[in-house]
C-alpha cells in the first residue's frame, strides 16, 4: 500500500514545493534591479557554500558536525527517496544508502533536539522547535522504510499500523522538509540560503575576500527615491538574503546595541524585513524582541513604508540609529547576511528623503556641508594645533612619499597628542611626509553612515579632486574610518589609493629596521581592535606585532580579533545617541578591565574618545602611535 | 516651551505666507537658508496641514539657487521668487506682490544675514501693507480668523503673550523651535518659480562700504576716579581680581560666600 | 534737586505710601524727611536701604555704593567727597537728540548708559545748547539721571500703558518728534522694547534707521555697523534713527547733567490698538531652555543630594543643568545635558557641581563668561576652566550656599 502511495506523496509534496518556491520567488522579484552574475553565481554555489558558509558555522564545532549529519542526510536521502520510491528503481546499494543517509539525518537531529532542550537566549523558538522533532519523524519514517527494502526486516512487517504509522510520519516529514522549504517553514533557510549564496551582492566575500564598502547610490534620477523606504525598495538578492536567515540569533549575541540595551537586535531587524517581505505582523516571531519593545504592535508589508510616517510601522527608526555599523553581525552571520547595508540603505531613506536624522545628526550633516567637518570648526584652523611642527603642506611641495591623512582629529585635544606621537615616530624613522593641511576635508564617513549620501559623495569628490593636485606614493592615516573610505569606498568614485592605517605602516617601518625601540614600561596592556581596522579590513596582527616589539606585556580580552567588541562610537552612533539600558563603551571598558590591563592600545581616534568618556577610575587609554613615540630610542643625527 | 504649536481652528481662512532670504554661515560665510528664516517656515508648517506660501525676493543665480532649495528641503514643494538684482530694494517688489494676493499671516525672520542686516524689512512692509507686526516671536499659540496669540521671547528664556489682529507680520525669533533638516532629496525636488515684479534701486546704499567684520576691541576698565576713595577702590579691585582662582583648604561657608559673592557680582542673583 | 513746579498728586500720594511699589523712587527724588533709619519694635536698629545717601555738592541726592554702609557698623554717618566731576545746564536748549532706554527690570542697562554717553557726544559735537532728552516710557527704579547724561527727561506717564505697548510708545515718539524734531533719535540695538520702537519710529518716520551700530565717526558722522549677520561691517553716513550696540560708546563719567523734566505737555493721538499685552507668561527659570539660560546650575556625578540640588537651583534662581553622567544614572532628564551630545550653552554663568570637565562637556560651555566649579579634585578639567573654583564637598557646599541664601532673606524681610 505504501509502496503504491509513496510516488504519488513525493509528487505532491514536490510539486507543492515547487509551487511555494515560484511564489517566494515572486515576493523576491519585487525588489529592485540588481547587478549579479547569474551562472557564475549558480556554479559558484556549492562551493560557497561548502567552503564559505561552513568556515562561518565552524566557528561553532557542535553545530558544525550536526549540520553536516542533518543537512547531508537530508539531501541525501531525499535524493534517494525519489529515486527508490519514486521512481521505484530497485537497489539493494541505494536502499543501504538510504538507510545511512536516514541514519545520518538521525543522529543529527537528536544533536539539534539536544541543543534545543534549554536552548541560549539567541535561538527561535516557535516553529523552530518544532524542527529537530519534524527532522527525526523524516529520518526514523525513512530509516524504518528502508530495513525491509535492505532485508533486516521482513517484507509487510508491522502491519498495518506500522504502514499507516510510516504514512504519517512521511507525510508530515515531507510537509515540513519539502513544502515546509518553500511556503515559509523553518526549512525555507535551505532553499533561500543556497540561492542566497549564489546571488550575494557582495560575491567578493567568497573565497576569503572581502567587501566592507558601501555601495555608492546613483544621484542622476532626480526622481527616483533614495534609499530604501519599504521592502520592495530593497534589491531582489537583498530580500532572498534576508529571508535565508535561520534565526541562529550568533548576530543577536555579539551587537554590542543589543547588549546595551539599545532598541535594536539584528536578528529581529532581518526578520522583520522577512515579515515586511509577505505582510503580516511580528506576534508570530519567537526570538528576543528589540529591547524595550513589545512585541506584536509592529506591522507592515511589502508596499508599506517600514519606518511609519505616523504610528508603527514595520520597526522603528531608534532600532536603525542604534546601530554602530561595527559588523559584528554581519562577521558572525553564516548565512553572510549584510545586516549593515540593509541598515544604512533604510537610514539613507530616513537622511534624504524624509530629512529626520535624529539628535545631533541633522547639526552634524549641516556642519559637514558648512564647515567640511563634524564640529562646525573654521577649516581654515585645521593645522592651527600643529603651528610649532613645521609639517610640508602638499600645496607647498608638491610631492611626497607618505601623504599623511590627519582626520577630524586634527580639530581635538586628545587626537592631537596622537598626532604628534605619530609624528615624531614618522620623523624618526626618517619617512618622508606631507600633509594636505587646510585642503583636508572629512572624508564622508560620518555623512555616509547617517545615511546622507550626498554629503558622502560630495566631501569624497573635492578630497579626490584635491588628491589629484599632488603626486604621493602612499597615504598613512591614524583614523581607521578614514582609511576605510578613502580605501574602501573611494575607488568607485574614481579615486584609488595606496592606504595604509598608522600601526600597519608603523610596524612595516619597525620590520623594515628603521625604527629603533627600547622596551616600553608600563604595566600590562591590552589591544582593542578597531571596527573600521579589524572587521573592516582584516588588519589583526600588525598592532599586536608593534606591542610585542615594545616588550610588552600584551592580554587579550576574550572578546577580540574579529570577535571584537565594538567601542560605540562608529557609524554616527555617538551623534544619534540613542538611549538604552547602559553604554557601549562602559562594557568594552568591563571587558578591558575584566582582562587585568591597567593601559589600553587603541588605534582609532573615535575609541580613544569613548573609552576615555568612561568615568574614573579606569585604565589609562593609549594609542600606539603613543607607546611607540615613548618607547622611540632617538638618534642624535636624526633631527 | 512645554505647549505644542497651534494649529489653525480653520487653515482654509487664514492663509499663511513665509518670506525668505538667503543666509551665511558664520565661520565659512557659505550660502544656505537663513537660521531664522527657516525657523519662521518651521513655525508655519507646524500651523497646518496646507502648505504655506514661500516666497524670496532677491538675486537668483548658481550661488543662491542651492542656498534657497533648503526651504524646499524642509517639505514646502514649491519657492515664488521674486527676481531682483543684488542692488534692488526688495521691500517695494514684496510690498506690490503681497499687495495683490495679500496673506492674513505673514512670517519672517528678524533679521536678515546678508547685506545690512537692518532688521527693518517685516516694519517696512508691515507699514506698507498696514499690517500689524510683532517682533521677537517665539512661538504662536493660537490662530483664528482674525487673531493671533504668540508668545514674544524676552531675555533669559522669559515670554511674553501677545494677541495680535491680523493680518499681521511676525518676526520669528532665534529663541523659537529649530527649523527641521533639510531633506536633500525635498530640496533637488522642489520647484523654484519667478514671478515678474518691478524692481526698484536702493540709491540709499550708494556711500555704503562694507568690509569683514573686524573684532571688537574689548573694552578697557577704564577708571575714572572722581574721588581719592574711588581711586583707591580701583586700585584695590584689580588686587583681588578673581580669574582662574583656586580656594582650596575653605570651609564649605567660605566656599559659599565666595561663590554667593561672584554670583552677585555679575548680577545673576537677585537677592 | 528738582523743583516740583506744578503740583502733583500722584507723585505725592506715593510719596505718602510706604507701600507703594514706587515708594522709593520717589522718595530719593522728592522726598526730604523721610527716616532712612529706625529703632524696630524688638529694640533692633532698622534701616531702609533706599533711602540711605546724602545730599552731594550740586545739590543731587547721591549714594554711597561702596559696601561700606551696609555693614552693620557704619550706618547712614557717610563722609562726603568732593566730586570733581563738571555739572552741565543747559538753560534754553536750541537742539534736542533723543535717547530711548530699554530700562529691564526699570533700571539703565549698561548699554543704556552707554547710549546716553554716545548722545553726550554727538550733542557737545553739535553744539553748547544741544540737550540730551532721555525719554521714559515705564516706571523707574534708578534716580541717577543726571550723572548718566540726561539734560532734559521726560516722564511719559506709565500708568496709562502697560509695559509691552508700542503702538501706545509710537504715538509718544512720534509727539515727541512733533515738540521738538531732535537731530538724532538713539535706541539700544537688540532689545526686546526699545529697538522695536525705534524700527517702528524710523519707519513711520521714513528715515532709513542706521541699525547695528558699534561705532560712531563723530567726525565725518560715518558709523560702522555690523552687518551681514554679524560677518561683516557696514561703514555709512550715519541718519536721524541711530539704534546702537553695547559699547558703541564709554558711558558719561566726567559730567554731570541737569536732567530737568520736561514741563511742555506732549499730546499723544490715540490709536485704535491691534496688539494686545496679555501679560508675560511665568517660566520656571529652573526649565527655561538651556540654550537661552543665562545662569546655569549643573551637577554631575559629584552631586550625592539631587534633592538639595533643586533647591538651590530654585533659591538662585537658576536654570538646571547636568553633566551626562547624571543624566545617564537618571537624576535629571535628557533635555538637560550640557555638552557635545546635549546643549552648547551660552550662559554668562555656569556653575558646575561635581562635574569633572570632559572635554565633551567642556565643548558645551565653550561660549560662557564666568565659569565656577566645585569639585573635591584639584586636579580635574573643569577646575582648569573654571574663574572660580572651590575645593569641597558638594553637598557641604550646597546646604552653606542654602543657609546663607536662607539667612539674605530673612534680613531682606526684615528690613521690609
Ligand atoms: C561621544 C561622547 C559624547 C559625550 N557627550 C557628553 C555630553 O554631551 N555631556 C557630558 O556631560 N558628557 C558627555 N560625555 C561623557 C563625558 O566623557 C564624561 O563621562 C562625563 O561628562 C562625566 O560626567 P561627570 O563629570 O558628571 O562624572 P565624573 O567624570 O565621574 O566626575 C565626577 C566629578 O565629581 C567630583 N566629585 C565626586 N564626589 C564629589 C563630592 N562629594 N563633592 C564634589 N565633587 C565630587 C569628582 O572629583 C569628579 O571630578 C560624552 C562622552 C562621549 C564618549
Ligand atoms: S553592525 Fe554592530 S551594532 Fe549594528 S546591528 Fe550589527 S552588531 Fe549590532
Ligand atoms: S541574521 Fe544571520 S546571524 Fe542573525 S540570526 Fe539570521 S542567520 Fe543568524
Amino acid at each position: 500500500m505504501l509502496t503504491s502511495l509513496m510516488p504519488w506523496l513525493l509528487a505532491v509534496a514536490i510539486l507543492l514545493a515547487v509551487v511555494g518556491a515560484l511564489r517566494r520567488a515572486r515576493l523576491w522579484l519585487r525588489g529592485r534591479a540588481s547587478n549579479v552574475n547569474v551562472w557564475a553565481g549558480i556554479r559558484a554555489m556549492p562551493k560557497r557554500y561548502l567552503v564559505d558558509l561552513h568556515h562561518v558555522v565552524e566557528r561553532d564545532r557542535y553545530i558544525s558536525n550536526t549540520h553536516v549529519a542533518t543537512a547531508g542526510g537530508f539531501v541525501l536521502a531525499s535524493v534517494l527517496a525519489i529515486l527508490l520510491h519514486g521512481f521505484a528503481w530497485e537497489s539493494k546499494l541505494l536502499a543501504w544508502l538510504l538507510l545511512a543517509a536516514s541514519g545520518a539525518m538521525l543522529i543529527g537531529a537528536v544533536r539539534v533536539a539536544k541543543r534545543r532542550q534549554s536552548p541560549p537566549d539567541r535561538l527561535s523558538k516557535g516553529a523552530w522547535m518544532r524542527l529537530p522533532k519534524s527532522l527525526m519523524v523524516f529520518a526514523i519514517s525513512f530509516l524504518i522504510l528502508s530495513l525491509p527494502a535492505v532485508g533486516l526486516l521482513p517484507e509487510g512487517f508491522g502491519g498495518v499500523v506500522l504502514a499507516a504509522l510510516l504514512t504519517a510520519g512521511i507525510v508530515w516529514g515531507l510537509a515540513e522538509m519539502f513544502i515546509g522549504m518553500t511556503w515559509g517553514g523553518p526549512m525555507k533557510h535551505a532553499f533561500a540560503g543556497a540561492l542566497h549564496l549564489a546571488f550575494h551582492r557582495r560575491s567578493e566575500r567568497f573565497g576569503g575576500g572581502r567587501s566592507t564598502g558601501l555601495k555608492a547610490l546613483n544621484f542622476d534620477d532626480a526622481q527616483a527615491p533614495l534609499g530604501v523606504e519599504k521592502p520592495t525598495d530593497f534589491t531582489w538578492n537583498q530580500l532572498l538574503g534576508f529571508d535565508a536567515c535561520v534565526q541562529c540569533g550568533r548576530c543577536e549575541a555579539v551587537c554590542p546595541a543589543f547588549a546595551a540595551g539599545q532598541p535594536l537586535n539584528p536578528k529581529k531587524l532581518i526578520q522583520d524585513m522577512v515579515v515586511g517581505l509577505a505582510g503580516g505582523s511580528d506576534a508570530s516571531y519567537s526570538g528576543s524582541p528589540y529591547p524595550g519593545k513589545p512585541l506584536g504592535e509592529h506591522k507592515g508589508g511589502p508596499f508599506q513604508a517600514i519606518v511609519a510616517r505616523e504610528g508603527k510601522g514595520l520597526l522603528d527608526a531608534d532600532t536603525l540609529w542604534a546601530c554602530t555599523t561595527c559588523r559584528a553581525c554581519v562577521e558572525e552571520c553564516p548565512m553572510m547576511i549584510e545586516h549593515v547595508d540593509a541598515i544604512v540603505d533604510m537610514r539613507r531613506h530616513l537622511t534624504l528623503e524624509r530629512g529626520q536624522t535624529p539628535n545631533k545628526g541633522a547639526e552634524v550633516l549641516e556642519n559637514l556641508i558648512a564647515t567640511d567637518n563634524p564640529g562646525g570648526f573654521n577649516p581654515g584652523s585645521r593645522m592651527n594645533w600643529a603651528a610649532d611642527l613645521n609639517l610640508p603642506i602638499l600645496a607647498d611641495v608638491k610631492r611626497t612619499d607618505v601623504l599623511l591623512w590627519l582626520g577630524d582629529g586634527a580639530f581635538d585635544m586628545r587626537n592631537q597628542r596622537t598626532l604628534r606621537a605619530f609624528i615624531k615616530v614618522l620623523r624618526s624613522a626618517g619617512v618622508q611626509f606631507a600633509v594636505l593641511g587646510n585642503e583636508e576635508r572629512d572624508s564622508g564617513d560620518v555623512a555616509r553612515r547617517l545615511g546622507d549620501e550626498a554629503t558622502f559623495q560630495h566631501l569624497a569628490k573635492l578630497n579626490i579632486h584635491t588628491l589629484q593636485q599632488y603626486s604621493f606614493r602612499s597615504i598613512v592615516t591614524c583614523d581607521p574610518h578614514s582609511f576605510h573610505v578613502l580605501k574602501n569606498e573611494y575607488p568607485e568614485l574614481g579615486g584609488e589609493y595606496v592606504v595604509y592605517h598608522h600601526t600597519t605602516f608603523m610596524e612595516r617601518l619597525y620590520r623594515d629596521k628603521q625604527l629603533s625601540l627600547k622596551d616600553w614600561v608600563g604595566g600590562r596592556v591590552t589591544y582593542h581592535d578597531p571596527c573600521y581596522l579589524g572587521r573592516y579590513n582584516g588588519e589583526y596582527d600588525a598592532p599586536r606585532q608593534l606591542l610585542d616589539a615594545l616588550g610588552i606585556d600584551r592580554v587579550e580580552m576574550t572578546r577580540s580579533g574579529f570577535r571584537s567588541r565594538c567601542c560605540g562610537g562608529g557609524g554616527g552612533a555617538p551623534i544619534t545617541d540613542i538611549p538604552g539600558k547602559q553604554r557601549i563603551p562602559d562594557m568594552r571598558m568591563d571587558d578591558i578591565k575584566a582582562s587585568g590591563a591597567n593601559v589600553v592600545a587603541v588605534g582609532c581616534p573615535q575609541c580613544t574618545a569613548m573609552l576615555e568618556g568612561v568615568v574614573e577610575p579606569r585604565p589609562q587609554v593609549l594609542d600606539i602611535a603613543e607607546l611607540v613615540a615613548q618607547s622611540l630610542i632617538e638618534e642624535e643625527t636624526r633631527a | 516651551m512645554s505647549r505644542n504649536l497651534a494649529r489653525l481652528h480653520s487653515s482654509d481662512e487664514v492663509s499663511v505666507t513665509v518670506l525668505v532670504s538667503i543666509g551665511k554661515h558664520p565661520v565659512t560665510g557659505r550660502l544656505r537658508r537663513a537660521d531664522q528664516d527657516a525657523r519662521a517656515l518651521e513655525m508655519a508648517l507646524g500651523l497646518s496641514d496646507s502648505e504655506p506660501r514661500v516666497i524670496y525676493a532677491g538675486p537668483l543665480n548658481d550661488s543662491t539657487e542651492p542656498a534657497l532649495r533648503g526651504y524646499l528641503g524642509m517639505g514646502v514643494s514649491e519657492l515664488k521668487v521674486l527676481r531682483q538684482s543684488e542692488q534692488n530694494d526688495i521691500v517695494p517688489a514684496l510690498s506690490g506682490f503681497l499687495d495683490n494676493s495679500p496673506s492674513s499671516l505673514i512670517l519672517c525672520g528678524s533679521r536678515a544675514e546678508l547685506g545690512e542686516s537692518s532688521g527693518l524689512v517685516p516694519y517696512q512692509l508691515a507699514d506698507a501693507l498696514g499690517y500689524t507686526l510683532v517682533s521677537n516671536v517665539a512661538v504662536i499659540e493660537e490662530v483664528t480668523a482674525t487673531l493671533a496669540v504668540v508668545l514674544q521671547a524676552l531675555p533669559r528664556g522669559q515670554r511674553r503673550r501677545i494677541e495680535v489682529v491680523l493680518p499681521a507680520i511676525l518676526a520669528v525669533d532665534t529663541a523659537s523651535p529649530v527649523a527641521r533638516q533639510v531633506a536633500y532629496a525635498k530640496a533637488s525636488r522642489g520647484f523654484i518659480n519667478c514671478v515678474v515684479t518691478d524692481a526698484a534701486e536702493d540709491d540709499a546704499t550708494e556711500q555704503w562700504h562694507y568690509q569683514p567684520a573686524r573684532k571688537r576691541p574689548k573694552r578697557l576698565k577704564i577708571i575714572k576716579a572722581t574721588s581719592a576713595r574711588d581711586r583707591f577702590k580701583a586700585a584695590a579691585a584689580k588686587a583681588e581680581g578673581t580669574g582662574g582662582q583656586v580656594l582650596t583648604s575653605v570651609s564649605a561657608e567660605e566656599g559659599a560666600v565666595a561663590i554667593l559673592k561672584v554670583l552677585k557680582e555679575e548680577g545673576v542673583l537677585k537677592t | 534737586m528738582n523743583d516740583i513746579k506744578r503740583r502733583d498728586p500722584r507723585s505725592e500720594w506715593i510719596l505718602r505710601n510706604r507701600l507703594h511699589p514706587e515708594h522709593s523712587t520717589y522718595a530719593l527724588t522728592h522726598a526730604t524727611g523721610i527716616m532712612s533709619e529706625w529703632i524696630g519694635p524688638t529694640g533692633v536698629k532698622r534701616k531702609n536701604p533706599h533711602l540711605v545717601g546724602f545730599i552731594g555738592p550740586s545739590g543731587l541726592r547721591r549714594i554711597d555704593r561702596s559696601g561700606l554702609q551696609s555693614s552693620q557698623q557704619t550706618s547712614v554717618k557717610v563722609q562726603v567727597d568732593i566730586d570733581s566731576r563738571r555739572f552741565i545746564q543747559i538753560n534754553a536748549p536750541s537742539d534736542y537728540i533723543v535717547v530711548v532706554p530699554e530700562l529691564p527690570g526699570g533700571r539703565f542697562s549698561a548699554q543704556d548708559k552707554d547710549l546716553f554717553g554716545l548722545a553726550q557726544q554727538l550733542a557737545s559735537k553739535h553744539s553748547e545748547t544741544t540737550a540730551v532728552l532721555g525719554v521714559i516710557l515705564s516706571p523707574l527704579k534708578d534716580t541717577a539721571l543726571g550723572e548718566i547724561g540726561m539734560d532734559r527727561v521726560y516722564f511719559a506717564d506709565a500708568s496709562e500703558f502697560s509695559d509691552y505697548d508700542p503702538e501706545a510708545h509710537l504715538q509718544q515718539l512720534t509727539a515727541i518728534e512733533r515738540e521738538f524734531n531732535p537731530l538724532y533719535w538713539l535706541f539700544p540695538e537688540q532689545t526686546s522694547i526699545s529697538a522695536d520702537l525705534g524700527r517702528r519710529l524710523s519707519v513711520k518716520l521714513k528715515v532709513r534707521a542706521t541699525s547695528n551700530v558699534w561705532q560712531l565717526d563723530l567726525d565725518t558722522l560715518i558709523a560702522t555697523c555690523r552687518a551681514s549677520g554679524g560677518t561683516s561691517d557696514l561703514y555709512r553716513p550715519v541718519s536721524r534713527v541711530i539704534l546702537a550696540l553695547a559699547e558703541c560708546a564709554e558711558p558719561v563719567s566726567d559730567t554731570r547733567h541737569e536732567a530737568k523734566p520736561i514741563d511742555q505737555a506732549i499730546n499723544a493721538v490715540d490709536v485704535i490698538k491691534r496688539i494686545r499685552n496679555l501679560g508675560a507668561v511665568s517660566v520656571d527659570p529652573a526649565k527655561v531652555a538651556l540654550s537661552e539660560a543665562e545662569f546655569i546650575l549643573s551637577g554631575g556625578k559629584g552631586i550625592a543630594n539631587w534633592d538639595a540640588f533643586h533647591e538651590l537651583a530654585r533659591r538662585l534662581g537658576a536654570t538646571e543643568g547636568a553633566s551626562r553622567v547624571a543624566v545617564d544614572d537618571g537624576h535629571m532628564p535628557r533635555d538637560r545635558q550640557v555638552g557635545a551630545t546635549g546643549t552648547w550653552v551660552t550662559a554668562r554663568v555656569y556653575l558646575a557641581i561635581g562635574i569633572s570637565g570632559a572635554i565633551q562637556h567642556l565643548q558645551g560651555i565653550q561660549a560662557c563668561d564666568k565659569v565656577i566649579a566645585i569639585n573635591t579634585d584639584p586636579g580635574c578639567d573643569m577646575i582648569k576652566r573654571a574663574d572660580l573654583a572651590v575645593i569641597v564637598d558638594s553637598s557641604e557646599l550646597i546646604q552653606s550656599m542654602l543657609d546663607q541664601l536662607q539667612q539674605r532673606q530673612e534680613e531682606v524681610q526684615n528690613v521690609a
